[in-house]
């Protein structure tokens, strides 16, 4: 793995951005298989795509099933060493292309953080996948016995986002290619997977305004530690519960800081609205979105910054406007005097105070 | 690790491993070697096998992508011509040897239901189930040779599995498997398409009871999967897969013999029998891989 990565520093001049990183390790992988192309023709058509294979030419040789002999076995069509090398390469295959698959689960995610026993569960599935189907391959019968043990090894799961079970689809697509011998539709599937999660974390596709995501993750808590009550309920029980307690350690802190930052209880807010910006030059950014804060705010505070790679780093102010600015108006200013710094703006403002009794810890 | 290392690494592997590739011309050689090789194994297992007809020779197991391996026809080399029973692409195996000389395929891979082969001089007939035959030359290893197709228009009279050519009479013979006609029911039905083919060809067709054919075997029918000339008597030589039986006919439609198939043959396919006198009989792949068994063969 060192040296791999060491290809990808020296191919993306040590870029840390996913994109260039991910087409590099393919720029690797198909240069692997030009050589293997170049020295063993026909070996690759085994494993990436069988309908070739039958196609072969030169001479081949026949198993002999009255006598035979060791040379006729490893040079027949069937061998021994035959079957194993076709397995490893299955094997290898699977590996090669499920391991961008795990970067990409890793690191392209809205969220941050993500479970290590699916990472693996994407090294692990396609290998017992491409194995089962291998064996099967045309056998009603085996197909059969395979249905019957699987119903004896029952396995239950529920994975908590929906992007994981498509990473897990994907991981049997590729085991049931390579298994199939047909490992080139299983890379196509896997490569153009990996870019679209790419360009679709890259860009936040798909994302509703209305509903607070990654980006704005202040504005829920903000809605009711800012609330006429001002318990500090906490909107989301199952999202307190799965945390683990450094996660909650650090939770707890934010909103401490947040609290601190709102005032005392019964008082008004002290800040109505979470400006996130998105850039490449954070420091060039604070300078510009700061002036304007300055300007049309009665008052700001810096509340975050988030540094990203690959994509845009993210920071995060919290603001309460000068009621004499409408939103519009605002977010024009900060656009006017982005300079091409800021790649996108958003504000969201607290509307109505939410039912704070729905959202405390049932 | 530096680059510069890296590259270096990357480098030393790549020459290395050029350095490895192994040539094809040594593995043709190894071939060759193992052939002849062979070959005199075969000869040696002839000879010892003597008068003795239902010992095997020779058994060659077939690769997956022959596994319904369906028709035979001798070559004057005598090689085997074998295809697919799916995919018109057609295999030169030498029988002795155990090698697939090469392949080649008709143009385009076209797909259907072929039952038979046979070889007419310098041309190649591959006859479909449905009565419809297809007419090419020979090709080189992994070529794809053009074809011709002609309609014997006898699809709807009966299933066809078997074809092979009687020179004497320059005739194609084609038994039916099954007859759909009722009059010939109880009877082997043999038709006779003579070369070259026209647009109007006047058949001639061969009936024999099938209590004659069936003698005194036990079976209730006797339906033809493929149809070797012997290069010696001119007789038909039929095998049934579903009998698992052997007929010897005369071109005058007397019953030579008929008899059981030695044992081992699951599902035989395909028959030819070679100038130098060795009945070759395929199999196709049922719970065991397909195979090719060679034989001593007298009259």
């Amino acid at each position: 793995m060192p040296v791999l990565n060491s290809l990808i520093d020296v191919i993306t001049m040590k870029s840390e951005k996913p994109m260039r990183r991910l087409l590099a390790y393919y720029g690797i992988l198909a240069i692997i298989v030009l050589l293997i192309v170049y020295l063993a023709p026909g070996l690759l058509n085994r494993v990436a795509a069988k309908g070739l294979a039958e196609v072969s030419t030169g001479p081949g040789v026949l198993q002999d099933a009255l006598g035979g002999n060791a040379t006729a076995n490893v040079l027949a069509g069937n061998s021994l060493a035959d079957l194993a090398v076709t397995t490893i390469m299955i094997l290898l295959g699977t590996l090669a292309l499920m391991l961008p698959v795990t970067w990409v689960y890793m690191s392209a995610r809205p969220i941050p953080g993500h479970s290590q026993t699916i990472v693996q569960t994407l090294l692990f599935l396609p290998l017992v996948v491409a194995g089962i189907v291998y064996i099967v391959q045309n056998s009603l019968a085996l197909a059969f016995s395979l249905a019957g043990v699987m119903a004896a090894v029952r396995f239950r799961t529920t994975l908590r986002d929906t992007r994981d079970v498509v990473y897990i689809f994907l991981s049997i697509v590729v085991g049931f290619s390579a298994g199939v011998q047909s490992l080139a539709v299983g890379s196509l599937v896997s490569i153009v997977f990996n870019l679209v999660i790419l360009i679709t974390w890259r860009y936040d596709y798909g994302r509703n305004v209305l509903t607070p995501t990654a980006n704005s993750q202040w504005a829920g808590p903000l809605h009711v530690l800012a609330g006429p009550t001002g318990d500090h309920a906490i909107p989301d029980r199952d999202l307190v519960l799965s945390l683990t307690p450094e996660k909650a350690g650090a939770l707890s802190d934010r909103f401490q800081r947040v609290s601190k930052k709102l005032g005392k209880k019964k008082k008004k807010p002290r800040f109505d609205s979470v400006l996130s910006v998105r850039t490449y030059d954070v420091p060039a950014a604070q300078a510009q979105i700061e002036k304007i804060l300055q300007e049309k705010t009665k008052r700001w505070d810096l509340d975050e910054v988030v540094t990203n790679t690959g994509k845009p780093s993210e920071i995060y102010y919290l603001a309460r406007l000068k009621k004499s600015v409408p939103r519009d108006e605002f977010l024009t200013a900060i656009h006017e005097n982005a300079d091409g710094v800021i790649d996108s703006v958003d504000l969201e403002t607290r509307g109505a105070p939410l039912d704070v009794k729905s959202g405390t810890i049932q | 690790m530096t680059s510069a290392r890296t590259l270096a690494l990357v480098a030393s592997v790549l020459a290395g491993a050029a350095a490895c590739r192994a040539g094809p011309e040594a593995k043709a050689a190894q071939i060759r070697t193992l052939e002849a090789e062979r070959q005199q194994e075969v000869a040696r297992r002839i000879a010892q096998a003597g008068d003795n007809t239902t010992k095997p020779v020779a058994v060659w197991i077939m690769p997956p992508e022959l596994r319904e391996i369906s028709g035979l026809a001798s070559t004057p080399t005598n090689h085997v011509l074998a295809h697919d029973d799916e995919i018109g692409r057609i295999y030169e195996i030498d029988p002795k040897g155990g090698i697939i000389l090469k392949r080649f395929t008709l143009s385009g891979a076209p797909h259907g239901d072929f039952e038979a082969i046979t070889i007419v001089d310098k041309d190649i007939y591959l006859l479909e189930s449905n009565g419809k035959l297809f007419k090419f030359k020979e090709g080189g290893d992994g070529e794809q040779v053009d074809y011709s197709k002609y309609d014997t228009h006898l699809g709807h009279e009966c299933e066809f599995e078997g074809l092979a050519f009687e020179p004497d009479s320059a005739w194609l013979v084609m038994p039916c498997k099954n007859v759909s006609s009722k009059g010939n029911s109880d009877a082997l039905v043999i038709y006779r398409l003579p070369l070259p083919l026209t647009d109007s060809p006047r058949f001639t067709t061969l009936v024999i009871p099938m209590s004659e054919v069936i003698g005194s075997n036990s079976w209730k029918n006797f339906r033809p999967s493929d149809i070797a000339i012997d290069p010696v008597t001119g007789n038909y030589v039929l095998v049934a897969s579903h009998e698992k039986a052997l007929a010897v006919i005369t071109p005058g439609g007397k019953v030579v013999r008929s008899e059981p198939l030695p044992p081992g043959h699951a599902q035989a396919e395909g028959v030819a029998i070679t100038r130098d006198g060795i009945l070759i009989v395929s199999d196709e792949a049922r719970s065991q891989p397909a195979d090719m068994m060679l034989y001593r063969w007298h009259q």
